[in-house]
């Protein structure tokens, strides 16, 4: 049907008000939600990853979209039946203990929504045990760690240690992000991955969830 | 005269006449950010901020805090209308007034281009102590700051190690940066050692401190500690949003002014409940978020016109100026480093900030470079070469030495030109003027080269004043007592 097209057109230009209409249409036309999802909205978005990669779209117009995308959603969300599972995974993220930044966490944030993920954004300064506390209570796939300071990357491991001690640690992925943070923190203090952007951070959830 | 001058849009002079705002537009400004703090309001994680605030008749619901604007009025007139800041030996040095323009590196980059392998690394205290000792060294570097994060001590103390690096490394007025009142105290403690007393750094400070509050509209219990803190002990504080335009301020420039000005004013009003006339420097400095590579970036015309506004700003407030200069997003000190570097340098003198810091960041600010600290201190010798202007009066309009060559003559060989030159044209110390021949003669070298020579040769023969034995003896011993704290 060509209006997928359409709708996957209006994710991709980040307009709202034409995505809540084409939506509609498309539902009234008989299209089941499985398909506007994954022909529509998912596959708008699959124009806008690889046109950022290539320098070809700028980071506001990529959260339009993104933001189009959540509003189509919303119409036909609650029309899934449980057994179209949607959600590509669950990330559990925050900055933590001790740092305050998180433009580049939020960033992450968006970008995962815009990917299907399910996310729970724990905010700022994050003790290890709401981290511990978070996977108990969502049971995520991935867990996010952002850090901006040299002093709190040390909280990246006390956090990791306090999974372990938790127990939990086995059941997740761990992956961390944030200016100083590098690959090779990553494997010394054992996380599953590291990531030095957001769209970067998205394909590596994608990745690790597989 | 000198050739170069520390002073932008001097009275005799009015060669540089720099200013991207006019006053109506700074009230437009002003008005905005007492409307945000009237309207909107700040977040205080603060209890002792908060009962000030509540004393001084702001609407206080919890921790959001709305500020009437006769409040704000009342602080930016307490608020001394300048600073001085002295050297290591109480010497005044740095008048933070009129248009006086003044340059140092800037704080905790977590990487430092090492100087000897060249090679990007973790910064470590030596690197505290190298740029000591080259801002010690370098003509046009006013004041000191670390230019890193150092990670090979006690993390939590990077602060009180640095600064213990740089007092007994340069005899140049410091600001310093913290993460807590603890370290903060620290730090005052070993100042007051050298000073004498603390009475004696008060009377002759040679240090401002910084702290940041997390704009928009948020303020860290750490911020305001130490704003507090240094309020009550009457020694300056920089008080100033680090603002990303389209990240955690508007995209648009007078967007970004308005909650900046707004935040920093949170910190005026804050230093003067506390102590009436306490000294304090601010501004509303920012930059945008590239939109492609998500980075903060510093090299961007948008970043130092960001910058030049909030100057205009200040002046217009009448408070003592911080900006930024001398920082690029290259990864190495090169044509791109060079450019960024030169555009922000003249600007930010052009307008007459007072304490302009970052000189020597690379890579967008997470590595610090003694090069590109070096070739910055040529820049900002030809930049105050410029800002100096052109002297008009009888000696300098020379009619009678034209009279005496007449037509055809030449000036070489005059006794004015003799007499003047010296005062009249700056010499570049790295900057290559000589003839193609001597050029590749003296072995082809870069800019890049040079830099990179001058840096090792101040490393290795400047040998900065150093501090009396026992008073360095009582600095390490702080040291100790903080390692011992935290042990
Ligand atoms: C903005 C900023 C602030 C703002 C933060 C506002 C906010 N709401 O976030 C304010 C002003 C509050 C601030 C405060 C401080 N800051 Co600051 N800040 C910055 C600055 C300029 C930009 C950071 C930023 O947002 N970048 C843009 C975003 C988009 O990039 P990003 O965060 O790197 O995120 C990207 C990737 O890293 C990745 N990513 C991020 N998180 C994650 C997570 C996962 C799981 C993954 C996979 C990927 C990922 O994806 C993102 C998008 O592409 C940096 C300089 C810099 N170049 O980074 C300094 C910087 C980080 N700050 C620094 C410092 C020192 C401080 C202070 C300690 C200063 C002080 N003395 O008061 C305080 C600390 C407060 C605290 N306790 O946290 C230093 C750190 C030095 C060090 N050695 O660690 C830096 C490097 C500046 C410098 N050179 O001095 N800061």
């Amino acid at each position: 049907m060509a209006d997928f097209n359409k709708l996957a057109d209006a994710i991709f230009k980040g307009d709202v008000a034409e995505v809540v209409a084409t939506t509609k249409v498309l539902l009234n036309d008989g299209a089941t939600p499985l398909e506007i999802v994954n022909d529509g909205l998912l596959a708008g978005m699959n124009i806008v990853g690889p046109k950022f990669k290539a320098g070809e779209m700028f980071v506001p117009e990529v959260m339009m979209s993104a933001r189009a995308l959540g509003e189509g959603m919303r119409i036909v969300k609650p029309m899934l039946s449980a057994s179209d599972a949607v959600s590509v995974g669950t990330v559990v993220i925050g900055t933590v203990a001790g740092d305050l930044h998180d433009i580049g966490k939020n960033l992450v944030v968006m970008i995962l929504k815009s990917g299907g993920f399910n996310v729970i954004d724990l905010g700022i300064d994050v003790p290890p045990e709401k981290f511990v506390e978070a996977v108990k209570e969502h049971n995520p796939q991935v867990v996010g760690m952002s850090a901006l300071l040299t002093t709190t990357m040390a909280a990246m491991k006390q956090t990791l240690d306090a999974m372990t001690e938790a127990g939990v640690r086995e059941q997740v992925k761990v992956i961390i992000g944030g200016a100083p943070v590098t690959q090779k923190y990553a494997d010394e203090i054992g996380a599953n991955g590291y990531a030095s952007d957001a769209i970067l951070a998205k394909e590596l959830c994608a990745e690790l969830i597989g | 005269m000198s050739t170069q001058s520390i002073e932008s849009n001097s009275e005799g002079n009015q060669t540089v006449q720099f200013k991207v705002l006019s006053d109506g537009q700074c009230e437009k400004i002003l008005n905005a950010a007492l409307e945000i703090l009237e309207r909107t309001g700040v977040n205080v994680h603060s209890e002792e901020a908060i009962s000030l605030l509540k004393a001084a008749n702001c609407d206080v619901d919890g921790i959001r805090v709305r500020v009437p604007s006769c409040l704000i009025q009342k602080a930016i007139n307490t608020a001394p209308s300048r600073v001085v800041l002295c050297d290591r030996n109480g010497n005044r040095k740095l008048f933070l007034e009129g248009n006086n323009s003044y340059f140092g590196p800037g704080p905790t980059c977590p990487n430092f281009i090492d100087p000897k392998t060249g090679e990007r690394r973790g910064a470590i205290k030596q690197d505290a102590v190298d740029t000591a000792i080259v801002s010690n060294a370098l003509p046009n570097i006013d004041f000191v700051m670390s230019l890193c994060m150092i990670s090979d001590h006690t993390p939590e103390l990077a602060d009180v190690h640095e600064f213990h690096a740089m007092l007994k490394n340069t005899t140049k007025p410091l600001v310093g940066w913290t993460f807590d009142v603890t370290g903060l105290q620290d730090i005052v403690d070993m100042c007051s050692a050298v000073a004498g007393s603390l009475e004696e750094l008060q009377r002759n400070p040679f240090v401002a401190m910084y702290s940041e509050p997390t704009t928009p509209l948020s303020h860290s219990k750490d911020a305001i500690d130490k704003l507090l803190f240094l309020s009550e002990k009457n020694l300056p504080v920089v008080y100033t949003p680090g603002m990303i335009l389209g990240g955690t301020a508007p995209v648009t420039i007078a967007g970004a002014l308005a909650v900046g000005v707004a935040d920093n004013l949170i910190g005026l009003l804050l230093s003067q409940l506390k102590r009436e006339g306490a000294p304090f420097i601010g501004a509303a400095p920012g930059g945008p978020l590239d939109m492609k590579t998500m980075q903060h970036s510093y090299g961007a015309p948008e970043w130092m016109l960001q910058h030049a506004a909030s100057t205009d700003v200040y002046h217009y407030l009448n408070i003592p100026i911080w900006s930024a200069a001398g920082a690029t997003d290259s990864k190495v000190v090169d044509q791109q480093s060079a450019l960024e570097s030169a555009l922000q340098i003249a600007i930010s003198a052009f307008g007459g900030a007072h304490l302009i810091h970052d000189v020597g960041f690379t890579d967008l600010g997470m590595t610090g470079s003694l090069a590109q600290l070096v070739m910055c201190d040529e820049i900002i010798g030809m930049v105050r070469r410029f800002i100096n202007g052109v002297d008009i009066d009888e000696a300098h309009l020379a009619v009678d030495v034209i009279d005496q060559q007449g037509p055809g003559g030449q000036f070489m060989c005059a006794e004015h030109t003799f007499k003047h030159f010296k005062n009249e044209l700056w010499s570049p110390t790295l900057l290559d003027r000589q003839s193609y021949g001597d050029w590749k003669n003296q072995g082809e070298k870069t800019m890049g080269a040079r830099v990179t020579e001058k840096v090792q040769k101040i490393l290795d023969e400047h040998k900065p004043e150093p501090l009396a034995e026992d008073v360095a003896k009582k600095l390490d011993e702080i040291v100790e007592r903080a390692q011992q704290r935290v042990r």
